[in-house]
């Protein structure tokens, strides 16, 4: 209990000094939007400002909260995970968003699927094979062809029209 | 007769609507009782699909969905002991208690009856209670609006967070995005970086798809819920209808907690979860035997089954008369209407009120196609629930993508999902809601939008906002909902303290 409670005031600490820097830098760009000087209508910075001004207040009180004798509450009960899967995964998605634009929605999905899957813990490949290409195709073409919603298909666009 | 009840109830009465409603009712089932998946989640990944219909249709299928997740819910609580939504965690507790006695089927049809009553009576609540509502509603000016506004804020605040502070500052993080793009007054960009991608601002539905779906995906991951997904149900479960003695027994539970489930629904920030425990209690309080519950008592599930089912009509009051939203399921339907360029408030029951009765008339029905597909159909749908994470997490995922890319065909927004997905990560590790983030990301314009509208009209005199009565009222409760908020996170801790203090030696 003591440890949780140590746990979430580093966190509650790492967490103020964040948004503490975050609502400083929206500061200062609200301080840096253009004004508009038309009668009785508030300023684009008007809104911003109020909330830099409440963002740092709300960011400060955290921040003295920590070093209350309060109880902070426990940490968030989150599933244990292996850093290695978060990694795979963040990975993933990373590669998956750069190539997107160039291989197009059937290709990249299909890397994309596939990939997950293991992450997901599917060892099989022809089911890894069977489920990333049939799934990735039908989800394309449901969308493209029923919903109307034109996915590029990138390198396969000669082929696919 | 209001001739738009009538072309209403013709609208979602057409064979396109009513089969919308049914395949939104049978998606909503399957999603609700998969542990893991959230309602929200379901129709986030069902919304890109609804991109290209009319929107009575999207909006009857999403209500589908709603709806019967709810009951869906309740069949893995009661099958598994694992709530397939928040809402039926309540269920479980006399719910696996009575399947574990061989007496499953019993059980699955208590909550399949009660979810019925409890969705009817919200249909009820919302049929002459919502019109009533927008009509007051119509009264209200600028300040008054930007009170109400305010107070649904804190109202999320107070309910959805375990710390005031932190359920504040993740609004405010909401409302700081929303300040990206034109400024509602004067169309001046504001902190775009002269990105163009910038300039309409963050797609709300695209911030959602990532703070709800990402995290979600990454839960998955874990062994653990991967495994508890996986379990096989019980394939012989016999009758699933219930008996009359049941109906007869459940009368009293039902009618506790379909009222109690309206009334929290109507209140933004209660929701299912809540409702459903108060109900419970209550129905054990009235119950003649109350040593009963918690062993697989039948008034155990049909009281928060019924609440649970009630709050889906109790939220869609204040998202359709005043545009807030009751909980998140609700802020995501305004998302959907938003993008069919309908606003939710006061002024759809005046400008488009044969779409406003249509809802209305599209949530009778999915209540009905709940209940149908949910008797007939059950012994199948709880196959569903040994569907193998490996296929339906990257089918999510795919989904997501393409759900923020069908947006605006824009690729730009398929990484702002995935950057939200980042901050949904973030903030649950320090335990900060992302509750009040989506309320003000929905909210946050209009919020902006009144409050300045109301400044100009007044020249700048903020005493405005105290001289009109609405806005005086609304304030006054924003105000309360901050204070007992602080009142019950302090007594929570207190209460926390004192069994330490007592074990301690």
């Amino acid at each position: 209990m003591e440890r949780d409670h140590r746990n979430m005031r580093t966190r509650n600490i790492i967490a103020a000094i964040i948004l503490l820097i975050l609502g400083v830098g929206y500061a200062y760009l609200t301080a840096h939007l253009p004004s508009r000087d038309i009668a009785n209508t508030t300023d684009p910075s008007f809104f911003p400002w109020v909330l830099a001004v409440c963002f740092l207040v709300l960011s400060g009180a955290l921040l003295f909260q920590t070093f209350l004798p309060v109880d902070l509450g426990r940490l968030p009960s989150i599933p244990a995970i292996p850093v290695s899967k978060y990694a795979a995964g963040f990975v993933t998605f990373i590669v998956y968003m750069a190539l997107l634009p160039t291989l197009g929605f059937v290709v990249a999905n299909i890397l994309f699927f596939a990939v997950l899957m293991i992450i997901y813990g599917e060892r099989r490949p022809l089911w890894i094979a069977a489920g990333s290409i049939g799934l990735s195709l039908v989800l394309f073409f449901l969308f493209r062809e029923i919903f109307q919603i034109r996915l590029p298909a990138g390198v396969l666009g000669g082929i696919i029209t | 007769m209001n001739p738009d009840i009538l072309s209403g109830f013709f609208q979602a009465t057409m064979a396109s609507t009513l089969g919308a409603t049914a395949i939104g009712s049978l998606l909503g089932l399957i999603v609700g009782m998969i542990p893991g998946m959230t309602i929200s989640t379901g129709i986030i990944i069902v919304l890109p699909l609804t991109f290209v219909l009319p929107p009575d249709i999207s909006i009857a299928l999403l209500l589908g969905l709603y709806v019967s997740g709810m009951t869906g819910g309740s069949f893995s609580a009661i099958l598994l002991n694992i709530p397939g939504t928040p809402s039926a965690s309540a269920t479980a507790i006399d719910g696996h208690p009575l399947a574990g006695s061989g007496d499953a089927g019993r059980a699955l049809g208590i909550a399949v009856s009660a979810s019925f009553v409890g969705g009817l009576f919200s249909f009820l609540c919302l049929f002459f209670i919502a019109p009533q509502l927008a009509d007051i509603a119509l009264q209200f000016q600028a300040p008054d609006l930007f009170s109400l506004v305010l107070f649904g804020l804190t109202i999320i605040c107070s309910f959805a967070a375990r710390s005031l502070i932190k359920g504040l500052l993740s609004a405010v993080i909401g409302l700081m995005i929303v300040t990206i793009g034109q400024d509602p007054m004067m169309g001046t960009q504001r902190f775009t970086f002269g990105q163009l991608n910038l300039v309409e601002g963050i797609h709300f539905l695209t911030a959602l798809i990532g703070l709800f779906a990402i995290p979600q995906l990454v839960d998955n991951f874990s062994d653990m819920v991967r495994k508890r997904g996986e379990v096989h149900p019980a394939r012989q479960f016999g009758s699933v209808l219930p008996k009359l003695a049941d109906l007869r027994r459940i009368r009293l539970p039902v009618f506790i907690g379909a009222p109690i489930g309206a009334f929290l629904g109507i209140l933004p920030g209660a929701g299912g979860p809540i409702a459903a425990f108060i109900s419970y209690d209550y129905a054990r309080k009235a119950n003649k035997n109350p040593e009963t519950f918690g062993k697989g008592a039948p008034e155990g599930i049909a009281a928060p089954e019924a609440a649970n089912n009630a709050v889906t009509g109790g939220a869609l009051i204040p998202m359709m008369t005043l545009g807030i939203p009751g909980d998140p399921v609700t802020a995501i339907l305004i998302g959907a209407l938003l993008v069919h360029g309908l606003a939710p408030g006061p002024l759809l029951f005046i400008e488009n009120g044969d779409f406003a009765y249509g809802v209305i008339f599209s949530f009778f029905w999915a209540n009905i196609f709940n209940i149908i597909i949910a008797f007939l159909g059950l012994r199948l749908l709880v196959k569903v629930l040994a569907t193998p994470r490996a296929l339906l997490m990257p089918t999510i995922a795919l989904l997501c993508v393409i759900g923020s890319y069908a947006l605006r065909n824009n690729f730009f927004d398929v990484y702002v999902m995935f950057a939200f997905g980042l901050l949904g990560l973030a903030m649950r590790w320090l335990d900060m809601p992302v509750v009040p983030l989506l309320l003000a990301l929905v909210l946050g314009r209009p919020l902006e939008e009144h409050l300045r509208v109301a400044l100009a009209g007044s020249q700048g005199d903020p005493t405005v906002f105290f001289t009109h009565p609405y806005s005086v009222l609304f304030l006054g409760l924003a105000v309360l909902s901050v204070f007992w908020s602080f009142y019950s996170e302090r007594r929570a801790k207190k209460a926390a303290a004192v069994p330490q203090q007592q074990t301690s030696p």
